[in-house]
């Protein structure tokens, strides 16, 4: 015999030592490294897909919802259901009929191209495809009469943010759109989105995004080698639903500021000086925040930027607003110079008509002068002469020292965003502007709401308040002012009750009284008090001022408002703060 | 009769039929998630034909193979080179290359006509053919076919003939300082391919890389499976695909399986469904059965081995010793490479898992060359019995 028993056993050894071989690798791979395998596998065949919870409510001071979530009927394409073999344009074309199929059954218009098809299909295949966003009653009947005939497509429900009574409030809601959520960013683990969620891109919404969005829920799902969805594996997280937010507005006192406003270019702010609470705030041209979806663009371009929050955001010279300022700059300083500084309100100025200081004239709006006047007499008739003498007196220091502590030049830190600083000051400096800035001229450049709070503050006896709009839940400790300004009680009445003259008998009569048909006449059932401006803006424009506080024993309201290209303060302003404290004081008949 | 019973190789047909077994439960397995009825009902097709080779085998069993091989041995070959050049001319033209003719493979078939034929040439002949003449008998038997099997083209089906005819030719002793020195020439050029793959991989511009792989003599898809056995990383969505999933299948499989019919990796369609119940069905198994599972399926392919071995060391004659040597080395290699694929031991290559894999030729090929095992159990025992 040639072929011999040991070759063949050589044959069995080679067979074994094979078998053996692949034994021990099967063993490597199966068990030893059996956590990496299982970890690879997890990770091409898992998508994590992030769910928006319902964003939270807007509601005002009285518990009126500002802004809501409703529920939008969309229609969703699965396209696990049209997976075809061979390229991906044979699934395209699938969709892509199907959805044509359909829009003529629910008499729908083809909202998605072919080229967006494809893209979703690309991106993300695990995921539906929105086809129709918050479809119409009609639609949605005809879809659940036919929904048997069109596997692949479903109904789904999703939020779409609303806002109930309409542009109210506009500049102070803000508006949404839809984007990642902000715990995405920085996080190793890739998200895939059904929807992206609602975001707030302005004012409240977007001040307060992460506090009303609440947190977003994650869900699994198995995908197959061509990313298509197979099945669901779990929830990992079910999706929190955002908190209410409950404003300070009050959306009577706001509807009627907003009234107060139409048609003119200008805004108000009104303010509680007890704590700073905001209680109105109103900018005009305005929008509604409802639309900001379907107009983004219309509104962008609008050319009187009716997106842009004048009452935070609108810098304006203050003019004769300014003037209790001053005066009570003037009162600090004769309090603390201890006689080095012999200035007492009770000094008398003999208004000749026009400051001269070097070449610079500067006049008062009685050109025939007021005589001599004190403090309290020259804030009532607003003498320009008084306070540029006033200001040359006490000079810059103590001025801009004044400015600063009742918040001027500085933003107010409301929580709100996009708030401008304002300024007090400028280069370069001479003499001149200081007496022009003791008139609110010269480089002061004020907000509204910078002079609400000045105006609260003279209101509240010097306390300067931050102004917010969340409003604080029971029981939590007041708001304590941020500072108080140093003048005593008895001389700061002074300046109060020059303040109360100008609505009594000076140029802010209007805000007290409404003169209707025949010689009817309305007053504030409440005492008032306040200053009106009108300041130069140049190129013959002016911005026209009133700052108010009501009532005046007992301040529950302070407000500011300007109207650009206004006549006078005590003329265009003030009729319009009168509408306002009408509606939250009332008013009644005059007896003459 | 009573001598069929007892001389018959038991132990062979059971593990064979255990291993059809798992075919048929895995090829099910696999064709669950297809939506092709043909595909989805494989596994009813490989019982039916797994019983026409039983059936098969044991008509073969009954036979003498030594009668067999005088009659069939030499037209047998004859007629499987006819039908590998038939195939080339008439083939059907599948996935880029002519490999059917009707309802079957001529390349498998020719895979046991060889065996066959080497075995009744080295075992009448060995004694006068122990030197380079035999070695080229011996090139004249297996070239043949080889070459045809090649331009098909099937690489995987004529690379696997290589150790089968060395396995035989070493063990008739013909020309065996030669054929060891052909084996160490064969190992060094395996071992500069893969060393010219390895350097044009560390090549980082395109060009240098495309430059060295262009010395290599085979076509692109081969190449490309080389670089992805060098470095399996390379292209992970692209040629790697197949070799990284059946990783993740295998992996992922752990001690116990996941379960049949529970495999994620086929049932998400990572693991190729085209691949899933040939080529690659050790992957679905061991994924679904774990490392349980494969484990067993090696300890049965051994006992098949080992089973034979014995047959062929009771049997007294060359000629059955070498058929059986034959057999054994040809599936040895078939499991072999397959399984090695699947783990990244070797370059793939697209042969089937014996038993296991669906294709009706292969399997009827494999239980008849069995049979052919079996009737040396039964008969290549009766030389002694006469002579005593």
């Amino acid at each position: 015999m040639r072929v011999s028993a040991v070759s063949i056993l050589v044959l069995l050894a080679v067979c074994t030592l094979g078998v053996a071989v692949l034994a021990s690798s099967l063993y490597r791979v199966q068990v030893n490294n059996v956590a990496q395998f299982r970890k690879t596998l997890v990770n091409q065949a898992t998508r994590r897909i992030s769910v928006p919870g319902r964003r939270g409510r807007i509601l005002d001071r009285e518990g009126n919802v500002l802004a809501d979530s409703r529920p939008s009927h969309d229609i969703v394409c699965r396209f696990e259901c049209f997976q075809r073999g061979g390229g991906w344009s044979n699934t395209v074309n699938a969709v892509d009929g199907e959805i044509t199929r359909l829009a003529t059954v629910l008499r729908l218009p083809r909202a998605l191209t072919r080229e967006r098809i494809a893209r979703s299909l690309h991106d993300s295949s695990a995921l539906p495809l929105t086809v129709w966003r918050d479809i119409p009653d009609a639609a949605l009947a005809r879809f659940a009469e036919r929904a048997l005939d069109f596997p692949g497509f479903e109904e789904v429900l999703r939020a779409e943010r609303v806002y109930p009574q309409g542009g109210l409030a506009a500049h102070v809601l803000g508006y949404t759109g839809r984007g990642r959520p902000d715990s995405d960013t920085g996080d190793a683990v890739v998200h895939y989105y059904e929807e992206l969620e609602v975001k707030g891109r302005s004012g409240i919404e977007g001040y307060y995004d992460g506090y009303l969005a609440g947190a977003s829920g994650e869900r699994l799902v198995r995908v197959d080698a061509r990313g298509f969805r197979k099945d669901d594996i779990a929830v990992e997280r079910e999706p929190a639903h955002g908190p209410d937010l409950r404003l300070t507005i009050s959306s009577g006192i706001q509807a009627a500021l907003e009234h107060a406003l139409k048609g003119i270019f200008g805004a108000g702010v009104v303010l509680d000086p007890r704590d700073g609470a905001v209680l109105a705030m109103a900018s005009s041209p305005t929008y509604d925040p409802g639309e900001w979806k379907t107009r983004y663009r219309e509104l962008l371009n609008d050319k009187t930027r009716p997106l842009y929050n004048r009452a935070t955001s609108g810098l304006y010279p203050p003019g004769s607003i300014f003037k209790p300022v001053t005066s009570v700059a003037a009162l600090i300083k004769a309090e603390r110079a201890d006689g080095a500084f012999a200035w007492t309100p009770a000094d008398t100025y003999d208004c000749p008509g026009v400051f001269v200081l070097g070449d610079m004239r500067l006049k008062c709006w009685d050109r025939y002068g007021h005589g001599p006047v004190a403090l309290r007499k020259a804030i009532e008739q607003s003498c320009n002469t008084f306070f540029c003498n006033l200001g040359h007196l006490i000079g810059t220091n103590a001025l801009f020292t004044t400015a600063r502590s009742f918040g001027l030049g500085a933003r107010t830190g409301i929580d709100l965003g996009g708030e401008a600083a304002g300024a007090i000051s400028g280069e370069p400096w001479y003499a001149g502007l200081t007496c022009q800035t003791s008139i609110g001229q010269g480089m002061l450049q004020v907000t509204p709401l910078q002079m609400a709070v000045v105006a609260a503050a003279l209101a509240n006896g010097g306390k300067i308040y931050r102004p917010y709009l969340h409003l604080r839940d029971e029981g939590e400790a007041p708001p304590a002012p941020v500072r108080t300004i140093a003048c005593p009680a008895d001389k700061f009445e002074i300046v109060r009750q020059g303040m109360r003259d100008v609505v009594e008998i000076g140029t802010g009569r209007r805000i007290r009284t409404r003169f209707g048909e025949g010689r009817t006449k309305y007053n504030l059932k409440v005492t008032c008090a306040g200053k009106t401006g009108t300041a130069e803006r140049g190129h013959g424009r002016k911005d026209t001022w009133i700052t108010a506080f009501a009532p005046y024993e007992n301040p529950t309201v302070a407000i500011a408002m300007v109207v650009e290209n206004g006549e006078s303060g005590g003329k265009t302003t003030a009729p319009r703060v009168h509408e306002v404290l009408a509606h939250i004081f009332g008013e009644e008949e005059a007896t003459r | 009769m009573k001598n069929f019973l007892l001389r018959f190789n038991w132990i062979l047909l059971l593990c064979a039929m255990a291993l059809i077994g798992f075919g048929i439960v895995f090829i099910g397995s696999a064709g669950s998630t297809r939506t092709v009825a043909a595909l989805q009902n494989a596994w009813r097709a490989h019982a039916l034909t797994a019983a026409f080779g039983l059936g098969l085998m044991f008509l073969l069993a009954t036979v003498d193979y030594r009668k067999l091989l005088d009659w069939a041995a030499i037209p047998g070959h004859l007629l499987s080179l006819i039908l590998l050049v038939i195939v080339l001319v008439f083939g059907a033209k599948i996935y880029g290359g002519r490999r059917w003719l009707w309802f079957f493979q001529p390349s498998e078939v020719a895979k046991l006509a060889v065996i066959v034929c080497a075995a009744h040439v080295f075992g009448c002949f060995s004694d006068r053919l122990a030197n380079f003449k035999g070695f080229l008998i011996g090139l004249l038997i297996f070239v043949p076919p080889a070459v045809l099997i090649l331009a098909e083209p099937d690489l995987g089906t004529a690379l696997v003939l290589a150790p089968t005819a060395l396995a035989m030719l070493l063990a008739a002793r013909i020309w065996t300082k030669g054929l060891v020195t052909m084996l160490i020439l064969a190992l060094l050029a395996a071992g500069m391919v893969l060393g010219t793959v390895q350097a044009a991989e560390r090549q980082v511009d395109p060009e240098a890389k495309a430059r060295i792989l262009a010395r290599l003599p085979f076509r692109p898809h081969q190449i490309s499976r080389l670089r992805t056995f060098v470095n399996p990383d390379s292209d992970p969505y692209g040629s790697g695909w197949n070799l990284r999933q059946a990783m993740i299948s295998i992996g992922s499989g752990s001690l116990w399986g996941k379960g049949v019919g529970h495999g994620e990796q086929k049932f998400l369609g990572y693991l190729p469904p085209s691949v899933s119940m040939n080529d690659f069905i050790f992957s679905v198994l061991a994924e679904e059965a774990g490392f349980v599972g494969s484990f067993s399926v090696l300890l049965l392919f051994l006992g098949v081995f080992a089973s034979s071995a014995f047959t062929a060391i009771r049997c007294t004659d060359d000629r059955g010793r070498l058929l059986v040597i034959g057999v054994t080395a040809l599936l040895f290699s078939h499991m072999y490479i397959n399984v090695a694929m699947s783990i990244g031991l070797m370059p793939i290559t697209g042969l089937p898992l014996p038993f296991i894999s669906a294709g009706k030729t292969f399997l009827v090929t494999t239980l008849a060359a069995l049979g052919l095992v079996q009737s040396v159990a039964v008969h290549g025992r009766e030389i002694d019995i006469q002579d005593q």
